[in-house]
C-alpha cells in the first residue's frame, strides 16, 4: 500500500520501476495484516447484520402494523434499541478492525416507566438511524459473504485442491476428472486433463491474490456507508448530544447535594447534637457542685455556658446550611417540601400542587428553590398581605406560580433577584415571566421540564 | 422528682441513642430498648408498653420519614404510650400529621432540644402522662399559617407569648416559671386569651392545650 501511495505521488519515476512497484503491492497486498483484518470484518458482521436485519426488520413492520394495539408500539421501541445495540457492535468491530472511529450512538437513557422507555426509545434519531444502518448493510453484507465464499473459498481454496486430488489418484487406472461443483452439486466445471488441473491451480492462485481486493473494497464501501450514517458533525445531533450531557451534569450536582445532605445529618450534625446534649448534662450535674472558689467556679462555668452555648448555635447555623443545600423534606415530594415552605413565610401563602407524576429529583429541587426565593422577595419587597403558590404539571412541563396582593413593579433588572432565578433556571430551559402592573398585583411565573 | 419512666429509644445514630441512654438511666428512668430502625421500634414497643417513645424521624432503610410512620401506628395502637418524635428539622407537614388526629400524647421537637437536658426530660414526662409538647418552631408556624390571624391580632404582646407556650403545651406553673410571672397573673392572661378567642374556659392543662391547637389549625 505504501509503495503504491509512493508510486502515485511520485509520477516523475522511470515507468519500469512504477509498474514493478504496482505488481509488487498486488502480490504482497494480500498477505499484509490489513487484508486480514478486513476479512476478520467481514466474517465476524456478515452473520451480524444478516441475522440483525432478517429478525429486526420483520419485527419492526409487524410493531408498525400492530401499532394500533398496545403491544406493536413497545416492541418498534425494543427493535430500535436492539438496532442500536447492533449498531453499536458493528461501529466497535469498525473501530478495531477497519481503523474506522466513529463516535457510536449513545446509550439509551431512558426516561422512567414503560411510557419513558418506549418515548425515548421512538423518539431517538441514533436509534433510528442504527435501523437504516442495518437496513443499508445487508446489501453489503450479501456482497460480503459471496467475495468471501467465491473468491476465498470456491474458486481459491478449492482449485487449488485439484492438483491434491490428481496426486491422490495417481496409478490408479484411468484420470479421474475434477468436478467443481454448485452448492446444488450440478457440475460447473470438469476437468479431465493433467494441464487442465494445472490450469485450474493457477485459476485457484490468481482468485486468492485477487480476493483480498475484493474484500477491500467491500469493507471501503462499508466504511463509506458507516460514515455517512454515523459521523458526526450533524448539528442537530451535537445539541442533543449536549443536552443530555446537560441534563446528566443536572441529575448528577442534584444527586451529589442530596448526599452531602446526608452526610450532614448522618454525621456532623447528630454528632454535634449529642454533644451539645452532653454538654448540657454535665452543666445540670455540676449544678450546686462548687468548684473551687467563686473566681474558678465562675470561669468554669462560664467555659461550660459558652461551649454549650456554641454547640447549640452551631447546630441552628449547620440545620440552615444543610436546609439550603437539600432540605430533606423533599425526599416526601415537592408539595410536602412547599406547604414546609409556605408555612414558614412571613406573608401568610396558600398552596395548590396538581402534579399528576413526580418531576425529576434536580427539577422538584429546583422548583423549590425557585419558590423559597420567590417568597422571600415577597416577603421583603411587595408589602403583601397575602401570597399564593400554585405547582400544576402538564404535557411534560411543571409550572410554578407565585402571586402575591402586593405594590407590583417587580422587575427583571440584570443584577437582580429575578435575573438571577432567570439565569438558574436556563440551566433546564427553563423560562420565567414577571407580570408586575404598578399596584399589583404580581405573578411570576416559572416553566421547567419535568425532566432536566 | 418525678416518677421514673419505662422508655424506649429509636435512633439510628449510637452516639445519639448511647448518650440519650446514659442520661436517661442516670435520671432514674428505665430504658426499656434502645433501637436503630422502625420496625425494631413497632416490635420494642409491642414488647415493652413502655410510658413514652423516643423517636427519630430519619431511619433506616430510606432515611426520609420512617420514624414518624411508626410514631402515627404506636400512637393508634397503644394510646397509652406517649411519642415523643425528634428530628433534625421542623417540618410543617409532619407536624400536621402528627396533630391530626388525637394530640394528646404526642410530642414534636427539634433534636437541638436535647442539649437543655432538664426541659427535654420535662417534655417527655408531659406525653408520658397524655400531654402534648411541641416545639417553639412548630407554634411559631401553627400561629404564622393560623387562618385567625385577625383575631389573633386583637392580642396583646404578652399573651401572644403566653399563647405560644400554651400551644407548646406547657402547663401554668411552667409558663409562670418560663416568663418569670406569678401562676395567678398567667391564669388572668390565659382567661383574657381565651375571651377574646371566644375559646371555652377550663382548668385542665391539657383541654386548654387541645383547644388552643384546634383553634389555631382551624
Amino acid at each position: 500500500m505504501i509503495d503504491m501511495v509512493t508510486a502515485t505521488a511520485q509520477p516523475a519515476r522511470p515507468r519500469g520501476r512504477r509498474s514493478r512497484a504496482v505488481l509488487a503491492s498486488l502480490l504482497v497486498g494480500p498477505f499484509q495484516r490489513r487484508a486480514w483484518a478486513e476479512l476478520a470484518w467481514l466474517a465476524a458482521t456478515v452473520p451480524v447484520t444478516a441475522a440483525g436485519f432478517a429478525v429486526l426488520v420483520p419485527l419492526l413492520v409487524a410493531g408498525a402494523g400492530l401499532a394500533i394495539i398496545a403491544i406493536g408500539v413497545p416492541l418498534a421501541a425494543a427493535v430500535v434499541l436492539a438496532a442500536r445495540r447492533l449498531a453499536r457492535l458493528h461501529l466497535r468491530l469498525a473501530s478495531a478492525l477497519l481503523g474506522e472511529n466513529l463516535p457510536p450512538p449513545r446509550p439509551a437513557r431512558p426516561a422512567g416507566g414503560l411510557l419513558g422507555w418506549v418515548r425515548s426509545a421512538l423518539g431517538d434519531p441514533a436509534g433510528w438511524r442504527s435501523v437504516a444502518y442495518l437496513v443499508l448493510r445487508a446489501p453489503l453484507a450479501v456482497a460480503g459473504a459471496y467475495v468471501v465464499v467465491a473468491l476465498w473459498v470456491y474458486y481459491g481454496l478449492l482449485d487449488l485442491l485439484a492438483p491434491l486430488q490428481v496426486l491422490y489418484h495417481q496409478g490408479q487406472p484411468g484420470f479421474r476428472p475434477f468436478v467443481l461443483r454448485a452448492p446444488d452439486n450440478a457440475a460447473l466445471l470438469t476437468v479431465r486433463t493433467a494441464p487442465g488441473t494445472l490450469a485450474l491451480l493457477a485459476t485457484g492462485m490468481i482468485s486468492l491474490l485477487a480476493a483480498p481486493w475484493a474484500v477491500r473494497a467491500v469493507a471501503a464501501a462499508d466504511r463509506l456507508l458507516a460514515r455517512a450514517v454515523f459521523a458526526p458533525g450533524r448539528l442537530s445531533e451535537r445539541v442533543r448530544e449536549l443536552e443530555q450531557a446537560r441534563a446528566r451534569a443536572v441529575d448528577d450536582s442534584a444527586a451529589t447535594l442530596r448526599r452531602i445532605e446526608r452526610d450532614l445529618h448522618d454525621g456532623p450534625q447528630v454528632r454535634l447534637a449529642a454533644l451539645a446534649m452532653i454538654l448540657g448534662e454535665v452543666r445540670e450535674s455540676l449544678h450546686g457542685v462548687p468548684l473551687g472558689d467563686d473566681h474558678e467556679d465562675a470561669r468554669i462555668r462560664g467555659l461550660i455556658d459558652s461551649a454549650h452555648r456554641n454547640a447549640t448555635e452551631t447546630l441552628t447555623e449547620l440545620r440552615d446550611l444543610a436546609r439550603g443545600i437539600h432540605p430533606p423534606v423533599l425526599e416526601r415530594g415537592l408539595e410536602a417540601a412547599l406547604a414546609s415552605l409556605a408555612a414558614a413565610s412571613p406573608v401568610p401563602a396558600t398552596l395548590t400542587v396538581t402534579l399528576p407524576a413526580r418531576p425529576s429529583p434536580a427539577i422538584e429541587s429546583i422548583t423549590y428553590f425557585c419558590a423559597a426565593e420567590l417568597l422571600a422577595n415577597v416577603a421583603k419587597h411587595s408589602r403583601a398581605s397575602r401570597a399564593a403558590i400554585t405547582v400544576t404539571g402538564r404535557h411534560g412541563r411543571v409550572v410554578l406560580a407565585v402571586t402575591d396582593d402586593g405594590r407590583g413593579t417587580a422587575r427583571l433588572v440584570p443584577g437582580g433577584g429575578l435575573a438571577g432565578l432567570a439565569e438558574r433556571i436556563r440551566t433546564v430551559d427553563g423560562r420565567l415571566t414577571v407580570t408586575s402592573p404598578a399596584g399589583g398585583p404580581t405573578a411570576v411565573t416559572i416553566d421547567l421540564p419535568e425532566q432536566p | 422528682m418525678p416518677e421514673p419512666l419505662r422508655v424506649v429509644i429509636a435512633e439510628d445514630a449510637a452516639i445519639m441513642r448511647d448518650g440519650l441512654t446514659h442520661i436517661l438511666t442516670h435520671r432514674g428512668h428505665h430504658v426499656a430498648a434502645a433501637v436503630a430502625d422502625a420496625p425494631a421500634l413497632l416490635a420494642a414497643v409491642d414488647a415493652h408498653r413502655p410510658d413514652v417513645a423516643v423517636i427519630d424521624v430519619r431511619m433506616p432503610p430510606t432515611h426520609t420519614d420512617e420514624g414518624l410512620h411508626a410514631a402515627l401506628s404506636i400512637h393508634r395502637r397503644h394510646p397509652q404510650t406517649g411519642v415523643l418524635v425528634f428530628s433534625q428539622y421542623i417540618e410543617t407537614r409532619y407536624a400536621a400529621e402528627l396533630l391530626a388526629g388525637d394530640p394528646e400524647g404526642v410530642g414534636y421537637l427539634l433534636k437541638d432540644r436535647v442539649a437543655n437536658v432538664s426541659e427535654f426530660l420535662a417534655a417527655m414526662h408531659r406525653v408520658a402522662s397524655g400531654g402534648t409538647a411541641l416545639d417553639p418552631e412548630v407554634v411559631r408556624q401553627l400561629i404564622g399559617t393560623s387562618r385567625r390571624a385577625g383575631e389573633l391580632a386583637a392580642l396583646t404582646a404578652r399573651e401572644r407569648q403566653v399563647l405560644a407556650l400554651i400551644a407548646e403545651g406547657r402547663s401554668n406553673a411552667a409558663i409562670a416559671g418560663t416568663l418569670v410571672i406569678t401562676p395567678g397573673v398567667v391564669t388572668k392572661h390565659i382567661a383574657s386569651i381565651f375571651a377574646k378567642l371566644g375559646l371555652p374556659p377550663s382548668d385542665s392543662d391539657n383541654r386548654r392545650v387541645l383547644a388552643t391547637l384546634r383553634y389555631l389549625q382551624s
